[in-house]
């Protein structure tokens, strides 16, 4: 692939391209489904093929294809530059951020290594699994791994491969009692071998968590119709911060790329180094974070990834960038261009997004609440397309009454803006922790592996549904 | 590639599979992405897939060969045989459909849908929504696709389909905007221009929205917004998502509400329209729910065989899926009521509850309170809170703009008239 990926370069370079980046990618991938206890199906597949960007005339095309014949290269690589001259009439002109080449090699190394493991180990995981919520009549169970091998290089000299491993599992399951039901769906996934399973202790934590739900299922009251203090758990602040910070920071949407589609966003260039929460956070967004799910080291532009943080001290502090919004709003790029496949155009995407931790345990910040709700998970949620008004269901919940969790509260319903939930903030945990998730943008979709998360946090005064 | 895909179905077969299913699929398309009325970026593809799904005694494994050659065919056999002997069987797997059969389906197809000239086109459809609207951004893609089938069920199928795309959001002041879709078959079939006036009609009408206010209203869905919650109810009538728990659609013969809902990949105009299903089976109408009536499921030929009925032909090897969602209800007058809001798109449908049909999704583009029949006042900063399996129950009527919907947010192929629903909870932000 390496020698079709130069050619393709060589060739659009020669056909008049000012700027070209070739992606060849290879992508091997296993999975297996367990549904209701069955084995339904074990899939394993090789996808392999190139992507080609480039600029002709300051206007952008993109080609994908997985046929390495070089005539057909070729041919394909022509027809795309002639359609795009031909649109230039009605086309914007395209420049992106001037940035240093790169050249490196990297990989995660496994412990326990994809290549290694057999059907029946990811059956047992899932077995393992499935015995602890055999009592529940709806059980769907999946274990998938991927090994992503990218090389990516670009007129300007860069030259980048990596290979990355990837695990993940979901689980969703339907509980029953009296009647009612409740749903539980919950993803897990990292950049590493079978060795993270250990670490995710499945078995253990879904059965105790299907336990709590039971509980809440059959004794959680309403919610106190009365504004009140709200503790919401880390899966809430990591969900909160990828679709509240992470997605409008997104310079393309701020820019109106994705109008049609993903949407665009509250923020305004202007908003820079204004006050959107409360003091005492800060929003970092990192996709060098070792085995992290959203886990790079240099992004689809050849562009070296960074830390950076979306909110400091509550003011905004930077925004998401490919080399398209870098230009366009004079900076530089800070690394956030994936694409999920060499078919697909690499767009500005997140990675790993969360909320830095504060000073105060998880123990203090419900003793210091006289009254309140801690909503500890969510079952579904939802938001805007300028990422303003959001609505989170909670799952596992309980009453605040007096510094102590008292009773399991069912459903409970946060719906408010995003500079009222982040400046509502006044206690922060000690503790981030991280999940899994695919994020979806562009048309055609491309769903993208992050990382999203935070400590516990306390708002205050909040109305909850 | 003939060659190719007779040497997977013979070897596999001659290594002691008992079922396999090959299927070649090669697409070329075109794409032309356009924002603040230019174009950003064209795309080309030309990509070719060989989908192979087989087992042997229940054991079920599905792969595809995408770097396609001799060499990776004959890697991919032995692959497949190594793993057929250690992945566990699939006690719910029966089978794939036996033929040969007889494939009468004629759909709109332009054979020469390469050939069109997509800048031309685009430009049509961007400078008729400027007319009423001063920023557009969307998507025109254009593509042709080839397939050919082949089974050990004795199925020898090759098919070809040309597909046009075009999604435009219209813009003017802030919160004032307006989206709309079309696809076809055919570019004679596919009006841009006519699109592109609606969603830049919808962006006028959007004029100095004012915060709607929560509770319970009779809603008018447009097509784009209606046509997401039927992608929703298609989906669930899978028998496999019944069985996983992502369905609300729990007891057959049961009454569900007063419209007819059906699945028809036969139809000429359907954008999915298809000869065969994913195992060969010739395609048909189906008739999902009739008069709120749930009638069926749909399955593939292994799911027909363990629940004892007829294949609905609507594989999907494993997951049975809707090709074509066709809509209908009572006619009447969608506008008859006294106070209610009429919205044009929705966004972002999520479920709590796929079981009880609990979910939110929220209103994009232009909506608009109605009193007494009439559009009065542009409304935005709202989310519609409710139960699927109510939204149903409560569907009232429909018109007969009738429009085909693909879209983000509806994936299948849905024609839906506008539809008036009663009693739908609009809830806001509590601070």
């Amino acid at each position: 692939m390496k020698e079709v990926a130069e050619f393709s370069l060589k060739k659009a370079q020669e056909l008049g391209c000012k700027y070209v980046e070739v992606r060849a990618e290879k992508r091997t991938s296993n999975s297996l489904t367990l549904k209701n206890g069955n084995p339904e199906l074990a899939g394993f597949e090789t996808t392999s093929g190139i992507g080609i960007r480039y600029i002709i005339n300051n206007n952008l095309g993109f080609i994908s294809l997985n046929n390495f014949d070089r005539d057909k290269v070729f041919s394909l690589i022509k027809k795309s530059v002639n359609m795009t001259k031909k649109s230039s009439r009605i086309s914007k002109n395209i420049y992106l951020s001037g940035e240093k080449s790169q050249k490196a090699d990297y990989n995660v190394s496994q412990k326990e290594k994809i290549q290694d493991f057999t059907e029946d180990k990811r059956l047992n995981i899932l077995r393992e699994v499935d015995k602890e919520i055999i009592g529940l009549s709806q059980r769907y169970l999946t274990l998938g791994d991927e090994i992503a091998e990218k090389y990516y290089i670009n007129s300007e000299g860069s030259v980048i491969s990596s290979v990355i491993p990837r695990i993940s599992f979901l689980y969703f399951v339907t509980i029953g009692e009296n009647g009612k039901t409740m749903q539980r769906y919950l993803p897990y996934g990292a950049a590493s071998g079978y060795e993270i399973i250990k670490k995710w202790n499945l078995a253990r934590k879904i059965h105790d968590e299907i336990g709590i739900l039971k509980n809440n299922l059959i004794n959680g009251v309403k919610p106190p119709q009365e504004k009140l203090d709200l503790v919401i758990g880390t899966e809430v602040t990591g969900i909160a911060v990828h679709e509240s910070v992470g997605h409008p920071f997104e310079a393309d949407r701020i820019l109106g790329r994705e109008a049609a589609q993903a949407g665009e966003s509250f923020v305004n260039v202007d908003m820079m180094n204004t006050q959107i929460g409360s003091k005492i956070v800060n929003v970092v967004e990192d996709p060098t974070i070792e085995n992290s799910f959203g886990f790079y080291l240099y992004d689809d532009e050849g562009v070296k990834a960074r830390k950076k943080y979306l909110i400091r001290k509550g003011m905004i502090n930077e925004f998401l960038h490919d080399r398209q919004t870098a230009f366009e709003l004079k900076t530089k790029s800070n690394g956030c261009s994936r694409a999920s496949n060499y078919d697909v155009e690499p767009m500005l995407r997140m990675s790993n997004t969360y909320v830095e931790s504060g000073d105060s345990s998880e123990e203090e910040i419900i003793k210091e609440t006289k009254k309140g709700i801690y909503m500890k998970s969510y079952m579904q949620w939802n938001i805007d397309d300028k990422r303003f008004h959001q609505r989170y269901t909670g799952s596992e919940a309980y009453l605040i009454e007096k510094g102590e969790l008292t009773k399991p509260v069912f459903a409970p319903v946060m719906e408010l803006t995003t500079p009222t939930l982040w400046s509502s903030i006044d206690m922060i945990g000690k503790k981030v922790e991280m999940y899994a998730g695919s994020c979806g943008k562009g048309e055609p979709m491309q769903g993208i592996p992050v990382y999203f998360g935070g400590p516990v946090m306390r708002l205050k005064n909040i109305k909850i549904q | 590639m003939e060659k190719i895909i007779n040497y997977l179905k013979s070897e596999l077969l001659k290594r002691g599979m008992d079922d396999v299913i090959v299927n070649f699929y090669e697409t070329e398309g075109r794409q032309l992405k356009f924002v603040n009325n230019k174009v950003v970026k064209t795309g080309s593809e030309l990509i070719s897939n060989i989908y192979i799904f087989s087992s042997r005694s229940k054991r079920v494994i599905s792969t595809s060969l995408k770097d396609i050659s001799q060499a990776k065919a004959e890697e991919l056999v032995k692959k497949i045989i190594s793993m057929s002997k250690n992945v566990p069987p699939n006690n719910d797997y029966y089978g794939i459909a036996k033929g040969p059969f007889k494939y009468n389906s004629k759909f709109d197809y332009d054979k020469d849908i390469m050939e069109i000239d997509e800048s031309d086109l685009l430009e049509k459809g961007i400078n008729k929504a400027l007319e009423n609207s001063k920023r557009v951004a969307g998507n025109l893609e254009v593509w042709h696709l080839k397939s050919h089938l082949v089974t050990s069920g004795d199925v020898e199928v090759k098919d070809g389909s040309s597909n046009l795309y075009f999604s435009i959001r219209a813009f003017n002041e802030n919160d004032e905007s307006g989206h709309m879709t079309c696809c076809s078959n055919t570019l004679k079939k596919f009006d841009i221009e006519k699109t592109a006036e609606r969603a830049a009609e919808i962006a006028t009408l959007a004029k100095k929205p004012v915060e709607a206010r929560a509770g319970r209203f009779p809603v008018v869905f447009s097509q784009m917004a209606f046509a997401p919650l039927l992608n929703n109810v298609s989906e669930a009538s899978s028998i496999y998502n019944v069985e996983s728990g992502f369905s609300f659609l729990n007891e057959l013969n049961m009454k569900y509400g007063d419209f007819t809902l059906e699945d028809d990949a036969t139809l000429p105009t359907g954008f999915n329209s298809v000869s065969f299903d994913d195992e060969g089976v010739p395609t048909k109408k189906t008739t999902i729910i009739d008069k709120g009536i749930l009638k069926t499921y749909l399955h593939n030929t292994s799911t027909a065989k363990k629940y004892k009925v007829e294949t609905t032909a609507n594989a999907g090897l494993i997951s049975p899926k809707p090709f074509n969602v066709v809509f209908d209800c009572r006619k009447g007058d969608i506008f008859d009521v006294k106070e209610g809001i009429y919205i044009t798109n929705v966004w972002y449908t999520r479920f709590q509850n796929y079981s009880s049909g609990d979910f939110s999704t929220i209103p994009r583009d232009g909506a608009f309170l109605i009193k007494n029949g009439e559009i009065v006042q542009s409304l935005k900063g709202m989310r519609i809170s409710d139960n699927m399996l109510d939204i149903l129950k409560n569907i009232q009527c429909c018109n007969k703009k009738l429009w085909q919907i693909k879209s983000w947010e509806a994936e299948i192929p849905t024609f839906t008239p506008e539809v008036l629903v009663n009693n739908v909870s609009i809830t806001k932000p509590t601070h």
